[in-house]
C-alpha cells in the first residue's frame, strides 16, 4: 500500500494469544490507512482470524517461535513487499497509533534510519514502580553495552527507513530481541533518533510483560550469542 | 597402564571433538582442547598433578584430575546448548520462509 508520495509503510505487529485485542489494534492501524502484516506465531486461538478480518495481511507460524523471529519475519515480509518505511508495534493494545506519525515524520527530518520510541521521554498510563526501575536498570545496562544514547529500551514501538531495516537481522527468538535490536542499530553505524511516546498499561499488557526473571533469562541468551561465530 | 591408555584415548577423542566444535563455537572449542590437553598431561605425569595440586590449594593430584574432567563434562553440555540453540535458528528460517510463502493477503490489498 503506497500514499500519495509514493511511499510504501508497513506496520509489524507479532502476536501470540492476542484474540482479545488484536482486532481492535488492527482495525485502528488500518483506519489510520497503514499497511498491516501481523505475525500470529502459533497462537491456539482466533488472533489470525481476527487480524485477518480486521483488514491484515497475515503471516502464519507453524509454531510458537517467539517475539523475536515474529518480528524478523515481519521484517522480512515486509522488505520483500517493497516497503520503504517499517513500524513494529505491540499486539496488546499499549501503544497509540497516533505516535506512528511521529516516529516516521522524524526518520526523514533528522536524517536517521532507526527512530526509537521512549516513553521515557514521553508518557506512561499505569506503570508499576518495579517495572519503571527494572526498565531504568535495562536501559542503563544497554547504554553500557552498546554505546547508544538512549534513554528508553525494550519498547517494541520503533520505525525505520529500508536502509535501517536491511541491517537488523535478529537471531534471538525470544525476549533478548529487544536488546538484540539496539545492538544491530549500533553496529550498522547509521543515524538514529529517539521519538517520545506513549504506552499504556493494562491488566492484559502487564501479564504479558517482562519480570526481573525474564532479565536473567536475557543476559544468558545474550552471553550464549556471543559464544557462537 | 591400561587406565592411562583407556583415558588418553576419551581425552584425544574429546580433543578431536573440541576441534570440529571449534569453527561453531571458538570460545568453547578452544577452552574444551586446552582442559583436555592438561587432563591428559596430568594422566601421563601424575605427580605433576600432585605438585600442581598443592600449589592451587586442592590437596591431591586425584582430585585436580577429577575437576578437570568435571570441567570437561560442562563444557560438553555448554556445547550441546549452543549445538540446540544453532538446531532452533534452522527450525526458524524454516518456519519463517513457510509462513512468508503462505502468507493470507489483506482484502483490501492492490
Amino acid at each position: 500500500m503506497r500514499t500519495r508520495s509514493g511511499t510504501a509503510t508497513w506496520v509489524i505487529v507479532p502476536a501470540f494469544n492476542e484474540a482479545t485485542t488484536i482486532g481492535r489494534v488492527v482495525a485502528e492501524l488500518v483506519r489510520h490507512g497503514y499497511a498491516v502484516v501481523v505475525i500470529d506465531d502459533g497462537s491456539a486461538d482466533e488472533t489470525g482470524a481476527r487480524a485477518a478480518a480486521a483488514g491484515a495481511t497475515v503471516v502464519t507460524h507453524a509454531v510458537n517461535l517467539g517475539q523475536g523471529a515474529a518480528l524478523q519475519t515481519g521484517i522480512c515480509y515486509a522488505l520483500r513487499q517493497g516497503a520503504d518505511y517499517i513500524v513494529t508495534f505491540d499486539a496488546d493494545g499499549q501503544h497509540r497509533v497516533g505516535d506512528i506519525a511521529a516516529l516516521l515524520a522524524a526518520l526523514p527530518s533528522q536524517h536517521a534510519d532507526f527512530a526509537l520510541g521512549s516513553r521515557f521521554l514521553g508518557g506512561t498510563v499505569g506503570m508499576p514502580a518495579s517495572r519503571r526501575w527494572l526498565l531504568r536498570l535495562a536501559t542503563w545496562f544497554t547504554r553500557l553495552t552498546t554505546g547508544l544514547a538512549i534513554s528508553d529500551t525494550h519498547n517494541g514501538l520503533r520505525a525505520m527507513t529500508r536502509r535501517g531495516a536491511s541491517q537488523v537481522a535478529l537471531r534471538q527468538n525470544r525476549m533478548a530481541h529487544a536488546s538484540e535490536f539496539l545492538h544491530a542499530v549500533a553496529r550498522s553505524g547509521l543515524r538514529y533518533t529517539e521519538v517520545p511516546v506513549t504506552i499504556e498499561y493494562s491488566a492484559h499488557s502487564l501479564a504479558k510483560g517482562h519480570r526481573f526473571g525474564d532479565s536473567l533469562r536475557i543476559l544468558l541468551d545474550l552471553s550464549a550469542q556471543r559464544l557462537l561465530r | 597402564m591400561m587406565a592411562q591408555i583407556g583415558f588418553s584415548l576419551l581425552l584425544v577423542g574429546i580433543m578431536i571433538y573440541a576441534w570440529n566444535e571449534a569453527a561453531r563455537a571458538p570460545a568453547v572449542g578452544l577452552v574444551a582442547i586446552l582442559t583436555a590437553a592438561s587432563g591428559l598431561y596430568f594422566v601421563w605425569f601424575p605427580a605433576e598433578a600432585t605438585w600442581l595440586a598443592e600449589q592451587v590449594g586442592i590437596g591431591r593430584g586425584a582430585d585436580l584430575i577429577l575437576y578437570v574432567w568435571v570441567v570437561i563434562s560442562l563444557l560438553v553440555m555448554l556445547n550441546l546448548h549452543l549445538k540446540l540453540r544453532t538446531q532452533m535458528e534452522l527450525l526458524t528460517i524454516l518456519t519463517r520462509e513457510h509462513a512468508i510463502a503462505n502468507a493470507r493477503p489483506a482484502a483490501s490489498a492492490e
